[in-house]
């Protein structure tokens, strides 16, 4: 099933129907997209021009040298059907419809404009994206529909996002390309006539690009809750799917009916659901982005007790509160550790977890209880509180930490506050897959998702 | 005379066809029996000579319903006669209910009256099973009165739900203390219910009929449980 989206993501040849040399419209932003990074055939579709952007144009699909893998369609919604059957009958797999003007107007005739979608969809087994929607940003390919041309892109990379709305796919990238995040591919698919999360969510689940999937989702299709149950348990065996629900809110309109169906609400149902699948709820855009930088840089934990390395004691407390009270342990040291660090650390410095080398440490005491930490199986995560505020911190240690993240399979994560200096350490960390956090709280959040998918892989497995 | 195991597609069918999206009560009680859910072994008297002659092996106390397709609040109308200690007193409730209710809702067509052993107090929690447009089938639990009510604090699960899927639902809810036994009192018997979450998943999933079935409340105790009531919803399944 999922190889028939394959065109949508990789075609050889896309046909833009509704290209414009016109500056500002959408049909001139999508070809300069293509044109930018697409490496396939480009034909743009538009009866009034015969070039566009120096390319030659076409008056309509059947005119076209051959038949594309993909067509792009930003027309208005009326001349759509007639534009979708005319590729469908030509014997194109798959359609991008980003124009608006169907169900979402709630008119009769916007509700029969898609329903056409839907029946060009069923007789030729065309595969639509769409209508009403952004479509696709695929960054390996270059298929780039969103024609938000003020958008920065993201560097290519290994985050696949499917979000049930335009707009915050848009400010997503927009925001990830701020922060370096790198993203594989991203889909809007409006009003799902035809492909929805769960085609999406098993294509991703194969794709090699995507390591982490994200989803916005707002309601899946009726009917369609099962497969997705069954779509995410196959697709969590190899990568962690990440879901943020939006619209928790209770459905009024069941609530006479019965008891039980008036205490569900949607939302009761598809946080089973998403427990079910081994899905990771997130419940707020810190919590994804967070969830998102940890699953991309860490490896997986082989269980819960977490090892506090700090230099300032209130850090390594706070620390503490916010990883016991979600579910995580920061176990008392051991005595054989205990000794270990008793013979390099000097006398004032505590040993107990978290372990504070207090506000007179320098590197080298870091970097030494570092090594031996990394070495302990029965640590399943380290946390560096690094403030980089005390005196006797030059920098060294960064290097030192970066080193041991690549050499052990071990989570490694940071925690820093503070300016200049501060950020300074957390770039050069981040840079080096070194997950780094300002908030004791967000840290620990993320590392609890990090820890919940663990178990849930190893259960699988 | 006692109830006799009808198939649920039966009584499915059968009220379906009278235009009922609501079970009566014998057939909801009949319909969780079915399924081996613990409800008390319920009779369907029509005449206070009926319920008297029953009451001994029915055994006390015993509780009394009006059953009407008609009426939805029954103790409004004098239809829910409760702790009744002997036949006498019985047959007097009996006598007395189908006069007021008879009086109180004229046009109410009157199928009988259910009498049944009302169960011990235990800790209420309640049980339902509802269908959702996307998901289909599914459970819940929590636990009974203002925790339902005001604290919303209820789990639920997708059916089919296996028993271990049950007993994490019921550890899920925010006031699991509250089953674990308080003030001296022992826990209550957990795998009593996650039976009973299990078998309303599967009566759930073979019943495509049934749009929500609220056993509410369910009496748990420190061995076993029991259901008071059961509420059964139909839905007509387009072909």
């Amino acid at each position: 099933m999922s190889t028939s989206l394959e065109k949508l993501f990789n075609p050889a040849s896309v046909a833009i129907v509704g290209a414009t040399p016109k500056e500002g419209k959408v049909g001139r932003a999508i070809l300069e997209n293509f044109i930018n990074r697409f490496r396939g055939r480009i034909y743009p579709v538009n009866p009034s021009y015969s070039e566009i952007l120096g390319l030659k144009c076409y008056k309509s699909i059947t005119e076209l040298p051959e038949t594309p893998d993909l067509v792009v369609i930003a027309i208005p919604a009326p001349g759509v059907p007639a534009v979708l059957r005319e590729a469908a009958a030509r014997g194109v797999p798959a359609a991008i419809v980003i124009s608006g003007g169907f169900r979402e107007t709630g008119t009769p005739e916007g509700e029969r404009l898609e329903r056409e979608l839907e029946e060009i969809s069923r007789t030729y087994g065309i595969r639509i994206v769409g209508p009403n929607c952004i479509g696709i940003y695929d960054n390996w390919s270059g298929v780039d529909t969103y024609f938000v041309s003020k958008m920065k892109r993201p560097p290519r990379g290994y985050v696949g996002f499917i979000s049930q709305s335009g707009a915050f796919a848009a400010a997503l990238m927009d925001w990830m390309a701020y922060h370096n995040l790198g993203v594989s591919r991203a889909i809007s698919y409006g009003n799902k006539v035809d492909v929805d999360d769960v085609d999406l969510l098993e294509y991703l689940g194969e794709d090699d690009k995507t390591r982490v999937i994200l989803i916005y989702i707002e309601g899946l299709k009726p009917g369609r809750g099962r497969v997705f149950i069954e779509v995410a348990k196959k697709v969590i065996k190899k990568k962690p799917i990440l879901v943020y629900k939006a619209g928790k809110t209770s459905r009024g309109s069941l609530a006479a009916a019965s008891h039980t169906a008036a205490m569900a609400g949607e939302y009761g149902v598809y946080k089973a659901a998403f427990k079910q699948a081994g899905v990771i709820e997130v419940e707020s855009f810190d919590e994804m982005m967070d969830a998102v930088r940890i699953f991309l840089h860490q490896p997986l934990m082989r269980g819960n007790r977490v090892y506090i390395l700090t230099d300032a004691g209130g850090i390594g407390v706070m620390l503490t509160d916010a990883l016991t009270s979600i579910g995580l342990e920061v176990p008392r040291t051991p005595s054989d550790l205990r000794e270990e660090l008793r013979k390099i650390l000097p006398p004032h410095c505590i040993v107990e977890n978290p372990i504070d080398l207090t506000g007179d440490t320098d590197d080298e005491r870091y970097m030494r209880v570092l090594d031996i930490l990394v070495e302990k199986p029965y640590v399943d995560a380290i946390v560096v509180v690094a403030l980089p505020q005390v005196p006797g911190i030059k920098g060294t240690f960064v290097d030192h930490l970066v080193k041991l993240k690549k050499t052990y399979e071990k989570p490694i994560v940071a925690l820093t506050i503070g300016s200049e200096a501060s950020l300074e350490v957390a770039k050069r960390l981040e840079e080096n897959n070194v997950t780094v956090f300002e908030s004791p709280e967000r840290l620990a959040k993320a590392l609890k998702a990090l820890y919940t998918y663990s178990t849930i892989k190893t259960h699988g497995d | 005379m006692a109830i006799k195991m009808t198939p649920p597609k039966e009584i499915i069918k059968r009220a379906l066809s009278e235009d009922r999206l609501k079970l009566l009560e014998h057939e909801a009680f009949e319909l969780a029996k079915y399924y081996e859910i613990p409800v008390p072994e319920v009779y369907l008297v029509r005449t206070p000579k009926e319920a008297y002659d029953l009451a001994d092996s029915v055994g006390y106390p015993i509780a009394l319903k009006i059953v009407s397709p008609d009426i939805i609040h029954k103790s409004d109308v004098g239809g829910v006669k409760l702790h009744l200690n002997s036949r006498e007193e019985v047959a007097r409730a009996v006598n007395e209910m189908l006069k007021t209710v008879s009086l109180r809702a004229p046009n109410a067509r009157i199928i009988g009256v259910i009498m049944y052993q009302e169960a011990r107090q235990g800790i209420e929690v309640i049980v339902g099973g509802l269908r959702d447009s996307v998901f289909g089938a599914a459970v819940m639990f929590g636990l009974g009165g203002v925790f339902v009510e005001v604290f919303k604090d209820v789990s639920f699960r997708i059916a089919p739900l296996s028993f271990n899927d049950a007993l994490e639902m019921i550890s899920e809810i925010q006031s699991k203390q509250v089953l674990e036994g308080y003030r001296g009192q022992k826990p209550v018997d957990k795998k009593a219910i996650a039976d009973i979450l299990v078998k309303t998943s599967k009566l759930m999933l073979e019943n495509d009929e049934i749009e929500s079935i609220d056993l509410n409340p369910v009496m748990a105790y420190d061995n076993g449980a029991m259901v008071v009531d059961v509420r059964v919803i139909l839905r007509k399944v387009p072909h």
